[in-house]
């Protein structure tokens, strides 16, 4: 009997023993040691790198960073991919991010309704995610206290660009009302039909001009997804459809409105006002020569820092920065500024 | 009641569950092989990587086939090589296995003493190419430009060579005077034209306008003039009436553009897709111990008619 207990009691401790040394094992596995932060590594996805006002902040993030790598003596990797509107292709490059250990990533998101795989993943890895220029859906934004978005404020975007026609109208109607019928006659290009700040940008805009008490008609509009190609294509046709009317082209952005000048331009028409939004290189090029009416533009080296300090910021686990108040803990809406053509403003 | 040797079959049981486990958890039993992930740091020379999106497609390419790990480092200055110097130190401090650099300065850098392999990417001419180099012939793709330019040039068309002195690699030295010295053989002379502090060549522009010897051909140091002066006949009718022909090289989507467009007349273009392919396999083959090869890049002069064509096509306008 008592052979048979000394038996069952050795059975027991090997089975504990087994059970710590398994432990011991995985424990040893996971132990890493904390170093301090000397570098860091921020992987950015453009939603596609051919898009004007996305490359224009390419290019301020990759100064930013250069600056605060200067200034903070801290190394940082920019890890830049263009996801060539595939939000497939987009999801990837998240998990190629993750796997070459980068400690934050800002993500230009291709589909604003389908970043929850992007979060997903961001979440399991505990790498914190600064979203900008395309907002995603508040539930998926509210699913961590990781996730930040940097943008501008449609609405006002909108507003500024619908007030620099008011104003224009209120000096110098004739200048807006062309052919002196009393109807100002607009056509409206916009941008992609999912993108939040297409519809708000298109709907605050003729908004603001009734608001201001401007006689709008609208001709006739349509979706030419942010590209000047697509925006020329379609101007050319309202030109044919619709001669001597336009006297206003309303675009959802700087790079539609001049592909509305190249048409313009194509069929000698004169006269025509055109006004943008984003304020791109060629957008204030466009504006100089007074092709353009005028532009909204954001505060674009604020976007680029704000973008840098707040990835550095999560990155190193440090108290997020002051100059960039967030609004509800998650959003930072950059400042924005009407910009009007010279030869416009001082006839 | 277990018997003698139902005991001996729980042990077995229980040591076969545990090197189960060892074996599903940990590496100690069966070690998977470990993949080496190299790390490889770029160093080019200007403060923008807006002339470098073709080669950093090949760059990316390369890196996924063989493995590696690539950090894309741009100077805080343009040219500055005391700075592409200190930054090659931090790299190879900071752990990176191999460094590919686009020199500041080919003798400063080339002279440098470094412990990890270092790929330079020289302007040099074919005879100077050594290993671990690869050498985009500048001077002889100048000499090529020169030569298309002047097939077409008509006696006594002015020409002149827009440039600017504050910002000029080795790259833009060696393709100048390879068309000043196709120019001379082809009994003509090349005017210099300097960039100017304020307002750039836009008054240059405005001149050769104004000039009664008829339009002028006008030749580019380097992508970036390139595509100023195609902005600048973009927006100037009048300037554009004084000037035959505008030419340069770059494949940047600008020039592309302003040469569809017809802005641009001719370029000449190197495969930079696979200038960063290549990069990156020598680097690999260098850490290997494979012993790197020379590689000498062709050029290719083309016009708008050729963006068309399907060999230019896939080297303009590469898919990753």
């Amino acid at each position: 009997m008592s052979r048979v207990r000394r038996g069952r009691r050795a059975s027991i401790a090997l089975l504990l023993l087994c059970a710590l040394v398994s432990m011991l094992l995985t424990a040893c596995q996971g132990v890493r040691k904390e170093e301090e932060k000397t570098s860091i590594r921020i992987g950015i996805s453009l939603y596609r790198g051919d898009d004007t006002f996305i490359n224009n902040i390419r290019s301020i993030i990759e100064e930013k960073a250069k600056e605060y790598e200067r200034e903070s003596g801290i190394k940082v990797t920019l890890d830049i991919q263009d996801a060539k509107g595939s939000q497939n292709t987009q999801n990837n490059q998240v998990e190629r991010f993750i796997s070459l250990g980068c400690d934050v990533l800002c993500i230009n998101p291709v589909d604003r309704m389908d970043t929850s795989l992007i979060i997903d993943r961001a979440m399991t890895a505990g790498v914190p995610v600064v979203f900008f220029n395309r907002q995603p859906v508040e539930e998926d934004m509210n699913r961590w206290d990781k996730l930040y978005y940097i943008g501008v404020d449609a609405k006002e975007t909108a507003v500024l660009q619908g007030e620099m026609v008011v104003d224009l109208y209120r000096k110098e109607p004739e200048a807006v009302d062309i052919n002196g019928d009393g109807v100002v006659s607009y056509v409206m290009l916009e941008g992609e039909s999912s993108h939040q700040d297409s519809l708000i940008r298109t709907e605050w805009s003729v908004q603001t001009l009734k608001d201001g008490k401007v006689p709008i008609e609208k001709i006739t509009g349509g979706i030419a997804n942010w590209e000047r190609s697509q925006a020329s294509a379609l101007m050319e046709q309202w030109l044919a459809d619709y001669p001597d009317t336009i006297e206003l082209v309303i675009s959802n952005n700087d790079d539609m409105a001049l592909g509305a000048i190249d048409a313009l331009e194509r069929a000698d028409v004169m006269g025509v006002n055109v006004i943008g939004i984003d304020g791109t290189t060629p957008g204030l090029e466009a504006l100089e020569s007074g092709k353009l009416l005028g532009t909204v533009s954001a505060n674009k080296e604020l976007y680029g820092s704000a973008i840098v300090e707040l990835a550095a910021s999560c990155a190193l686990q440090e108290e997020l920065p002051s100059e960039y108040p967030l609004t509800d803990d998650t959003y930072f809406w950059t400042p924005q500024e009407i910009l009007v053509t010279k030869i416009k403003e001082n006839p | 009641m277990l018997g003698r040797s139902g005991k001996v079959l729980l042990v077995l049981y229980i040591v076969c569950l545990l090197v189960l486990f060892l074996m599903c958890s940990t590496n100690l039993i069966i070690r998977e092989p470990e993949q080496e992930i190299y790390q490889i740091s770029v160093i080019i020379e200007d403060v923008r990587s807006d002339n470098y999106s073709n080669f950093r497609k090949g760059m990316d390419q390369a890196a996924v086939e063989f493995n590696t790990d690539i950090h894309f480092i741009t100077l805080y200055e343009n040219l500055n090589v005391g700075q592409q110097m200190e930054l090659m130190d931090r790299e190879q401090q900071d752990g990176a296995d191999a460094l590919i650099v686009v020199p500041a300065d080919e003798e400063q850098v080339a002279g440098k003493q470094m412990t990890i392999p270092v790929i330079l990417l020289r302007a040099g001419v074919a005879e100077a190419a050594g290993a671990g180099n690869i050498v985009i012939d500048y001077e002889k793709m100048g000499e090529q430009l020169a030569r298309k330019v002047m097939e077409t040039l008509p006696q006594g068309t002015p020409v002149y060579m827009l440039t600017d002195s504050s910002k000029q690699s080795a790259m833009d030295a060696m393709f100048m005077r390879g068309i000043d010295r196709a120019f001379e053989e082809g009994g003509r002379a090349v005017r210099r034209i300097a960039r100017e502090e304020e307002g750039g060549f836009r008054m240059a522009f405005e001149k050769i306008g104004m000039r009664k010897e008829g339009e002028a051909v006008i030749l580019a140091q380097n992508q970036d003039i390139l595509t100023e002066a195609a902005g600048i006949l973009a927006d100037n009718a009048a300037a554009a009436e004084g000037v035959k022909g505008l030419y340069g090289r770059g494949t940047t989507m600008p020039i592309l553009n302003y040469l569809d467009r017809g802005l641009i007349t001719g370029i000449c273009v190197t495969d930079e897709f696979s200038i960063g392919y290549y990069s990156v396999r020598e680097a690999v083959r260098a850490l290997e111990g494979a012993g790197s090869v020379p590689t000498v890049m062709d050029s290719y002069y083309i016009e708008k008619e050729d963006l068309r064509e399907p060999a230019f096509e896939k080297l303009l306008f590469p898919i990753e």
